[in-house]
């Protein structure tokens, strides 16, 4: 196979957002020999029928995705610190304060 | 509306629809065949769109009493189209179903011209004073920055690239060159339509058209010799190729077959 | 799965263990992930299988593209093919994928199709001469294939999952649309029901022979069994046929149409429909390759793919001029 043939098939992959107020997503990916090839290509094999707001393509050679060794290793421990389930023990305590200040009948309802 | 007004209104309409109609077909012969599947895809919806055009403007002549779309497309005689002669010519030698030797540089050029004048078409019938067309004209054009994005691209990169792909795309440039004039015609009411207000003048529309056109040879370095031709006639006056007549008997082939049937 | 030793470093049986987990709870596998080679191998002859078939699959009913009788049914059917052309553009790219760490590409795959190297379906290898096969084919060939598609939808494969996906969603416009040209034909004249009807019968043994042979004893390979134990599929090509029957047959026999099958009817003990089995000799020789049409469409993809070769080198070219 001649050195242009791998030329042209080069891997874009396809972004979109369909909504203005939506994140991107991955849609696909697919082969053009350049950028502004890739675009024209993508609006239609990828957006046929379902809206596209805007649109991004990326070159594959690009993407520094993680490896499946980074993807096993990466664990996590919990972290309740910095989630609101961290803090489920708020509403007991004002609940006291609410108590107290029953009591002594100075706070409004 | 006058007898005058009619019949000008009526030959702008066929013209228009049946330049829709023609090129979709010319694109959608080469589904399958062109040099790369993405671009199969998205040829294809070039194609749906400007077929959907021309049923637009062929339910705007069966809405004038000129009789059912589908028989105004598929039933007229070759002499009774008004499209331009450039978009009626075969994708070259072979058919569709066999031994298809179908030219790629040909298909890209005689879509580029066509799709940059449609858009000025449309942008004149905007105003026009048939207030259904204007209105159609303003919905259809919407469609018209993705086709023109999509030839553009084809057209620079093959003027850029390689030797062989300049000397087929001049081929094809000066093949199409050659019949461009027959888009650019307004045929012999074309003076009636203007005088009317139905659309722009054809020579108004001929310098925005050598103008745009221009700018993109000029981005290639290229220049055509002489003015834009009718090599093979003015289909607007209902001279056409042999081409056609062929390629309304496929067109119609499934829809003639069966005379008592009332749907499909 | 303890994570001390780095991935790379863990033995391949190992390796296989986690990936059978992996399989067995649901998740899904991508791309660049570690598998098997036999998973590879599978998913390599099934998608390319199916993605070849997509594009094989417009040809028969792109004949009918220009033809098609009305304005509106041109439109619908230029969709129609549109879309399985879009439906190969995404499949291959997955088998694209799955083949690139063999250094192999999308030309590649075609030239291995050019080559008769690989299969594809039986009924694209059939003639489609009349307008009633372009409504048989997206009625009931789009209808066979969505049962087989949505039973691979839970694939453990990631990336077809998420292709079929799309595809599925297509189909079902597919599906209304083989609906709409084969009710006119049937409600239609005495001459358009009677094309129909030989549509069908032209089409019921290729509809049969579609979901494969019933049992690995007939077919001498385990293609299948090794597709279920990957969770690349979750039904046997007897269960999708049955399927098929019981949606298509009371449909078919509604229309007032009959099919080319004298013994067919169903089984209420056996709770199964009995058929005359296909000849599976003749689908064999077609998938290899000997189909009535096979020669014609193969070089019909050829020469269009020849005729464009100096496009692409012209553009691998531009590119190479541009950066
Ligand atoms: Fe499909
Ligand atoms: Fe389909």
């Amino acid at each position: 196979m001649t050195d242009s043939v791998h030329r042209f098939y080069e891997e874009y992959e396809v972004f979109s957002r369909k909504k203005g107020d939506l994140p991107l997503e991955h849609r696909f990916s697919l082969l053009a020999p350049n950028m502004e090839m890739a675009m024209i290509l993508a609006k239609e094999n990828f957006f046929r029928r379902e809206p596209v707001a805007d649109l991004w393509i990326v070159k594959r050679s690009d993407i520094r995705k993680m490896t499946q060794s980074e993807r096993e290793a990466f664990g996590r421990l919990e972290k309740p610190y910095r989630e609101t389930r961290g803090y489920g023990d708020l509403n007991e305590r004002w609940r006291a304060f609410k108590a107290r200040a029953g009591e002594s009948g100075d706070a409004g309802p | 509306m006058t007898p005058e007004y009619r019949t000008a209104l009526i030959e702008l309409l066929y013209q228009l629809a049946d330049d829709n109609f023609i090129l979709a077909y010319r694109g959608s012969e080469w589904l399958g065949l062109t040099p790369h599947i993405e671009e199969d895809v998205a040829f294809s919806s070039i194609n749906q769109n400007a077929m959907g055009h021309a049923a637009i403007y062929y339910q705007m002549l069966e809405d004038l009493g000129e009789g059912k779309s589908d028989d105004l497309a598929l039933l007229r005689p070759p002499a009774a189209f008004r499209n331009a002669v450039l978009l009626e010519l075969k994708n070259g030698p072979g058919n569709y179903w066999d031994a298809p030797d179908y030219d790629w540089a040909f298909a890209v050029v005689r879509h580029f011209f066509f799709d940059v004048f449609k858009s000025i078409r449309l942008n004149a019938l905007k105003k026009s004073s048939y207030p259904p067309l204007a209105a159609a004209a303003g919905k259809i054009v919407t469609e018209q920055a993705y086709h023109l994005m999509h030839w553009e691209t084809w057209f620079v990169q093959l003027m850029m690239s390689t030797d062989e792909a300049r000397r087929r795309m001049e081929k094809a440039l000066s093949l199409c060159w050659a019949d461009a004039g027959g888009l650019l015609s307004l045929g012999k009411w074309g003076a009636v339509m203007a005088e009317h207000g139905l659309t722009a003048t054809e020579a108004e529309w001929r310098d925005q058209w050598r103008q745009a056109i221009g700018q993109s040879f000029a981005r290639v370095g290229y220049v055509p010799i002489g003015e834009p031709g009718m090599a093979h006639g003015d289909g607007r006056n209902g001279e056409h190729t042999a081409d056609l007549g062929e390629a309304l008997s496929i067109l119609s082939e499934v829809y003639r077959s069966d005379p008592q049937a009332t749907g499909w | 799965m303890a994570a001390a030793v780095p991935f790379e470093q863990w033995t391949a049986e190992e390796k296989y263990g986690h990936f059978m987990r992996r399989i067995e709870n649901g998740e899904k596998i991508e791309a660049d992930d570690w598998m098997p080679d036999d998973y590879r191998k599978a998913l390599i002859r099934l998608i390319t299988m199916h993605g070849i078939s997509e594009i094989m699959g417009a040809f028969p009913e792109k004949e009918w593209v220009p033809k098609a009788p009305t304005l509106r049914r041109k439109l619908a059917i230029m969709a129609k093919v549109q879309d399985e052309m879009g439906h190969g553009q995404l499949l291959l790219r997955v088998a694209e994928d799955l083949v690139k760490p063999c250094g192999k590409t999308r030309e590649d795959i075609l030239q291995d199709l050019f080559a008769k190297r690989l299969k594809f379906h039986n009924v694209f290898h059939m003639p489609s001469p009349t307008w009633a096969d372009a409504a048989v084919i997206a009625w009931l060939v789009d209808g066979a294939a969505i049962l087989s598609q949505t039973m691979m939808l839970k694939t453990s494969y990631g990336p077809y999952g998420r292709a079929l996906k799309r595809i599925c969603q297509e189909e079902s416009f597919h599906a209304k649309h083989g609906e709409s040209l084969t009710l006119s034909l049937a409600e239609g004249t005495p001459a358009q029901r009677r094309m129909l009807q030989e549509a069908i019968d032209r089409w019921w043994e290729p509809l049969l022979m579609f979901f494969g042979p019933k049992t690995k004893e007939a077919t001498g390979h385990t293609n299948v069994d090794k597709n279920l134990k990957y969770k690349l599929r979750t039904k046997t090509n007897e269960e999708l046929r049955q399927e098929f029957l019981s949606k298509y047959v009371p449909k078919i026999r509604l229309l007032g149409l009959a099919i080319p099958d004298p013994t067919l009817r169903y089984d209420d003990e056996k709770g199964e429909w009995i058929y005359r089995e296909p000849d599976w000799n003749k689908f064999k020789q077609i998938v290899t390759g000997n189909g009535p049409k096979t020669d014609e469409r193969l070089r019909l993809r050829r020469t269009s793919y020849e005729n464009g070769r100096w496009v692409r080198e012209a553009l691998a070219q531009w590119k190479a001029a541009a950066v």
